[in-house]
C-alpha cells in the first residue's frame, strides 16, 4: 500500500515541474507547481544526496562521521572555481567535483579512520570545521586564493528553462545516490561494511580488510558529497564559506540518516524528505505560512532551531531505528513502541 | 601426512608483553597439516594471547611465526585470514543485525583464497557449512535469537566458510553441558575431517583426550609440556601447574590417586 | 626576549580559560563516556548569570562565580536525570546527536531571551594589569587564571577525598559492579554531569569578564575543551590542567605567526588534536582509553 502511494508521491514530484513549461501551458495543461516548489524540491533531492552519502559511512560501515559537509564545500568550489576562474564549462567542471572530493577523503581517511567512536566523530567535526575556515581565507600574494569572504560569483549558466534543469539535475544525483546504496547493500563490499560496523575485529579477522573498506566507504560518500557541491554552486550561482561549508548541514544529514533509518535504501531519502520539508516549513520559506504565537518574524528561525533541537533530542530517545521501519511494515507507531524504544537505551 | 614433510604451522620463540609483563614468553612449538592439536593451561596462561598473535590481533615483540614456510608475524589480520587461517572468539562476536545464514556467508565472501566469492555463490556455501554444524535448521533466524552452544556453533560455521586451513578454536567448549559438548566434539571432528588442521585451547579435559593427538601446556606463557594428551596430564609439572603444588605433593604420597 | 615571556604570560593566561573549560568536559567524559556537545552552552549560560547578576545587582563577576556554579550544577542534574540518562545505553552516536540537540536547545532559548547583542562585564579594575617592565600581566585574566587552578584543585580533592568522588571513580572503573555495591547510578550520573555542569559555569563566568558574549559564544569552546582533554589525557584532571595551559600556549604562539596567523586558529587547533590522535592517543599525561 505505501508503496502506491510513495510511488504516486514521486511521481508528481518528478512530473508536475513539467506543467510550468512553456509548451504546456500553451497546451492548457493545469500548473501543478511552481518555481518556489522547484527550488524546494531541489533542496530535497540535494539532501536525499547529503543523507544517503552520509549513510554509507555512517550508516553502513558504522564509522559516525561528524565532518562531511566539507565534502561538500570542496565539490562546490572545485567546481566554482574551474568555472569562474578558468571558465571551464559547466558539465567539464561538475565532474571533478566528486573527484577532487574523493581524493581529499582518501587522504585524510586514512588516518582518521583509524580512530575509534568518539574520536573519530570529533575529528572529523575538526577536519570539517578547519577545512571551511581554510578556504575562506587561505591568501596567496595577498589575495584570498578562493575568493575570501566575499565568496565566488559564477557566470549564470544560460539554457532555457533553468530551475527545470537544475531540478532534474539534482533529482539525478539524487537516484544515483539511492542506486548506489541498493548497489552496495547487496554486495560483497556491503556485507564487508557491515561487518566491520558489527564487530571490527571479527571482521579483520574473516578476511575483510577493514582500513581499505572504510577508506573507500568514505571516499564514495565523499564523492556522492561533492557532486552535489558541484551542482550546486553553479545553481546557487555564488558561493562562500557560510553556504558551502554550514555545519547545520552536518547534523541535519545525520538527523536525516536516523530518523529514516541508518543503514537502509531508503531510510535516509524518507528522511532527508520529511525533515528538509519540516525546516523549510518552520523557516518560513514555503509557501504555506503560519503565525507562531507570541513570536515575531525575526524570531522565528531561532524558534525553528529550537524545535529542530527538540526533534532531535525526541528522535534520538524514541525513534532509534528511523521511521523506515514503520513503512516496512516490520513496527508499528504505537506509544509502546516509543515506551520500549525508549527502555532499551535508558540507564 | 609424511613424517619428513615441513610444519605447517611453526612458532619460533614467540613472545608478547603488556606493559612489563610477557604474555606469551618464547614459545616454540609446530603443528602439522591435518593434525588436531590442544593447548592447555591455567587460566592466565596466555593462550588467547598466543592464538591473537598468530591471528595478527597482536604484533609479537620477539620471535616469528611462520606458515608453510613463510614469516606471517606483522602481517594484518584480513592478511592472514587469506593466507587460510581461521579463528573463532572465546567470547562469540556475531554480526548481531545479520541471521545466521548471512553470518556465514560473510565468512564465506572473505576468508581464504578458496572463499572470497560473488554473493550468490557465498550464501550457498554457507548453507553446506550451517549443515556440517548443524545449524541448517535456523538458518533464517536473526542472531539474537540464537542459544549459547547455536552462538558457538555459529562462530565456528563462520570461521570455517572461510575455508581454512587451518582453524584455530578458542575454548569452544566453554559454557557447555555434557551433551552439548558431545555435540560440539562431533562438529570439530566433522571439519577436521574435511581436511583442516585444527589447534583447540580448551579446559575441557575430556575434548583434549578425546580428539587432539598432541597437547601442548602453557604455563606463564612458557611450554611447560608437550605431547600425547594421556602422558602431559600425567605429567607432574602440568598438575602442579593446575593444581598447585600441595595437590601434587599430595598425589605423591597416596598413589592409589590417579589423575586429574 | 620580552615579546617571547609577553606571549607566554597571555598564554598561560588564554590557558586559564581553557582549563576551566575543559575540566567539566573530562569528568563527564571520563566518568560517563559522554562527550558533552552541550557543554560549550552550558558555560555560556553561566556567562549570562554573571552578566545579569553584574548588570542588574552590580555583584562583583567573581562573586556571582558561586552563583554560576550552584545554578548549572542544578541545571545539569536535572538535565542528566530527566534526559541524558534516558539515552546512555545507545552507541555513542546517540548520545552525540542528543546532547548536540540540547545544545540547540539552549543557545537558541538564550537568543530568544537575550537577542544575540554582544554583553560584557566590566567592572572598575577590568582594564588594569600588572606591569613588571615592558610585559603587561592583566588583572582580571590573571585571577581568572588563578580562579581555574583553584577549581581544578577542589575538583580534584572532590573526587579524591570525598565520599561521592570515591563513588564517582567507582563508576569510572567499572559501571556495573559499582552498581552491585549500592551505588545509585541514575543518581550518581546525575551528580556527575552536574558537577561538570558547574565547571562550565565558573567557566562561563570568568569568560564573561574577559570578552564579551553573545548564545553562539559558547560553540567554539566545546570543541576546543575535547581538543584541551584529548591534548593533555583523559583520566586525571591534572592532565586536563595541562592540557589546557598548552593549547593556551599554542594558541598565543600561533596567532603571532605573522601574516593571517590569527585566522587559522581553528584549523591549527583541530590539527594539532587529530596529529595528537593519530601519533599519542593518550595524550601528554592521560591512560589509554
Amino acid at each position: 500500500m505505501f508503496l502506491i502511494l510513495g510511488g504516486i508521491l514521486v511521481a508528481y514530484a518528478l512530473l508536475a515541474p513539467l506543467t510550468s513549461l512553456e509548451a504546456a501551458q500553451s497546451a492548457n495543461v493545469p500548473l501543478l507547481a511552481d518555481r518556489l516548489w522547484f527550488r524546494i524540491a531541489t533542496y530535497i533531492a540535494m539532501f536525499i544526496v547529503l543523507a544517503s552519502a552520509w549513510n554509507i559511512i555512517g550508516g553502513i560501515a558504522g564509522y559516525a562521521a561528524f565532518g562531511n559537509v566539507a565534502f561538500f564545500g570542496i565539490g562546490a568550489y572545485t567546481t566554482g572555481m574551474l568555472i569562474a576562474k578558468a571558465k571551464w564549462p559547466f558539465l567539464a567542471a561538475l565532474p571533478l567535483a566528486p573527484v577532487v572530493a574523493a581524493a581529499f577523503a582518501a587522504v585524510v581517511g586514512l588516518p582518521l579512520l583509524r580512530l575509534r567512536g568518539h574520536y573519530f566523530a570529533v575529528a572529523s567535526l575538526g577536519v570539517g570545521v578547519a577545512v571551511g575556515e581554510l578556504v575562506q581565507n587561505i591568501d596567496y600574494a595577498g589575495q584570498p586564493v578562493f575568493g575570501g569572504a566575499t565568496g565566488l560569483f559564477l557566470p549564470i549558466y544560460s539554457i532555457e528553462n533553468r530551475g527545470l534543469f537544475f531540478f532534474y539535475l539534482m533529482v539525478l544525483a539524487a537516484a544515483l545516490a539511492v542506486a548506489v546504496t541498493w548497489l552496495v547493500l547487496r554486495s560483497r563490499f556491503g556485507y564487508g561494511l557491515i561487518a566491520i560496523r558489527e564487530n571490527e575485529e571479527a571482521a579483520a579477522v574473516i578476511g575483510v580488510n577493514t582500513t581499505a573498506y572504510k577508506v573507500a566507504a568514505f571516499t564514495l560518500a565523499a564523492a556522492l558529497t561533492g557532486l552535489t557541491g558541484g551542482i550546486f554552486s553553479q545553481w546557487n550561482v555564488f558561493i562562500n564559506q557560510d553556504n558551502t561549508f554550514p555545519i547545520e548541514y552536518n547534523v541535519q544529514m545525520i538527523l536525516m540518516a536516523l530518523l529514516g533509518g541508518t543503514g537502509t535504501v531508503f531510510g535516509p531519502a524518507a528522511g532527508a524528505v520529511l525533515l528538509q520539508l519540516l525546516i523549510q516549513f518552520l523557516g518560513g520559506t514555503l509557501p504555506i505560512s503560519f503565525e507562531i504565537p507570541f513570536v515575531s518574524e525575526n524570531a522565528r528561525p531561532i524558534v525553528a532551531q529550537v524545535i529542530l533541537g527538540v526533534l532531535l533530542v525526541v528522535v534520538v530517545l524514541f525513534v532509534p531505528r528511523g521511521v523506515i521501519e514503520f513503512f516496512g511494515g516490520r513496527a508499528r507507531f504505537s506509544l509502546a513502541y516509543l515506551r520500549r524504544s525508549l527502555r532499551e537505551t535508558s540507564l | 601426512m609424511s613424517a619428513t614433510a615441513a610444519p605447517q604451522l611453526e612458532l619460533r620463540s614467540v613472545t608478547k608483553r603488556f606493559g612489563g609483563v610477557a604474555a606469551v614468553d618464547g614459545v616454540t612449538f609446530e603443528v602439522r597439516e591435518g593434525e588436531i592439536v590442544g593447548i592447555i593451561g591455567p587460566n592466565g596462561a596466555g593462550k588467547t594471547t598466543l592464538l591473537n598473535c598468530i591471528s595478527g590481533i597482536h604484533r609479537l615483540d620477539g620471535g616469528d611465526i611462520r606458515w608453510r614456510g613463510d614469516s606471517i608475524s606483522g602481517m594484518p589480520p584480513h592478511r592472514i585470514a587469506r593466507l587460510g587461517i581461521g579463528r573463532t572468539f572465546q567470547i562469540v562476536r556475531p554480526f548481531g543485525s545479520m541471521t545466521v545464514r548471512e553470518n556465514a556467508a560473510v565468512g564465506a565472501l572473505f576468508g581464504s583464497a578458496d572463499a572470497r566469492r560473488r554473493p550468490r555463490e557465498a550464501f550457498e556455501l554457507a548453507d553446506h557449512v550451517l549443515e556440517l554444524v548443524g545449524l541448517e535448521a535456523k538458518a533464517r533466524h536473526p542472531v539474537s535469537a540464537l542459544t549459547i552452544p547455536d552462538r558457538k556453533r555459529l562462530e565456528v560455521a563462520r570461521a570455517v566458510a572461510t575455508r581454512p586451513r587451518l582453524l584455530l578454536l578458542d575454548e569452544v567448549m566453554a559454557g557447555l553441558n555434557n551433551v552439548e559438548i558431545d555435540a560440539a566434539l562431533e562438529m570439530v571432528e566433522t571439519v577436521h575431517a574435511t581436511g583442516v588442521t585444527v589447534l583447540l585451547i580448551e579446559h575441557v579435559m575430556r575434548v583434549i583426550v578425546g580428539v587432539c593427538r598432541r597437547a601442548i601446556v602453557l604455563d606463564f606463557g612458557q611450554v611447560l609440556a608437550e605431547g600425547e594428551p594421556e602422558s602431559v596430564l600425567r605429567d607432574e609439572r602440568v598438575i602442579q601447574a593446575y593444581l598447585g603444588e600441595r595437590y601434587a605433593k599430595r598425589r605423591h604420597t597416596d598413589p592409589g590417586r590417579d589423575g586429574p | 626576549m620580552a615579546d617571547f615571556v609577553q606571549l607566554v604570560v597571555l598564554g598561560l593566561l588564554a590557558g586559564g580559560i581553557y582549563v576551566a573549560v575543559g575540566v567539566g568536559f573530562g569528568l563527564v567524559w571520563g566518568v560517563l563516556n559522554i562527550v558533552n556537545l552541550t557543554h560549550g552552552a552550558l558555560v555560556i549560560v553561566g556567562g549570562y548569570i554573571t552578566w545579569m547578576l553584574f548588570a542588574g545587582l552590580h555583584l562583583d563577576p567573581f562573586l556571582s562565580l558561586p552563583v554560576d556554579a550552584v545554578a548549572l550544577f542544578l541545571l545539569g542534574y536535572t538535565l542528566q536525570r530527566g534526559v541524558i540518562n534516558r539515552i546512555i545505553r545507545a552507541p555513542l552516536l546517540f548520545t552525540f546527536l542528543l546532547t548536540f540537540g540540547l545544545n540547540l536547545v539552549i543557545v537558541n532559548t538564550l537568543l530568544l531571551l537575550f537577542g544575540s547583542d554582544f554583553r560584557s562585564v566590566t567592572p572598575a579594575y577590568s582594564g588594569q594589569g600588572l606591569e613588571l617592565g615592558t610585559i603587561v600581566i592583566p588583572y582580571v585574566p590573571l585571577t581568572a587564571l588563578g580562579v581555574a587552578i583553584m577549581l581544578a584543585v577542589v575538583l580534584g580533592l572532590v573526587l579524591n577525598r570525598t565520599r561521592i568522588g570515591l563513588a564517582i571513580n567507582a563508576i569510572a572503573s567499572d559501571r556495573d559492579a559499582a552498581q552491585l555495591v549500592g551505588i545509585d547510578l541514575r543518581h550518581l550520573y546525575a551528580m556527575t554531569y552536574g558537577i561538570g555542569a558547574a565547571c562550565a559555569g565558573v567557566a562561563g563566568g570568568l569568560i564573561a569578564m574577559i570578552q564579551a558574549i553573545t548564545p553562539t559564544a559558547g560553540e567554539p569552546y566545546t570543541l576546543q575543551a575535547f581538543v584541551v582533554v584529548i591534548l593533555g589525557g583523559l583520566g586525571r584532571v591534572s592532565a586536563t590542567v595541562a592540557g589546557g595551559l598548552l593549547f593556551g600556549l599554542v594558541e598565543a604562539f600561533g596567532q603571532s605567526i605573522p601574516g593571517s596567523g590569527s585566522v587559522f586558529a581553528n584549523a591549527i587547533a583541530f590539527g594539532l588534536m587529530v596529529i595528537v590522535l593519530v601519533t599519542r592517543p593518550q595524550g601528554l599525561m592521560g591512560r589509554l582509553r
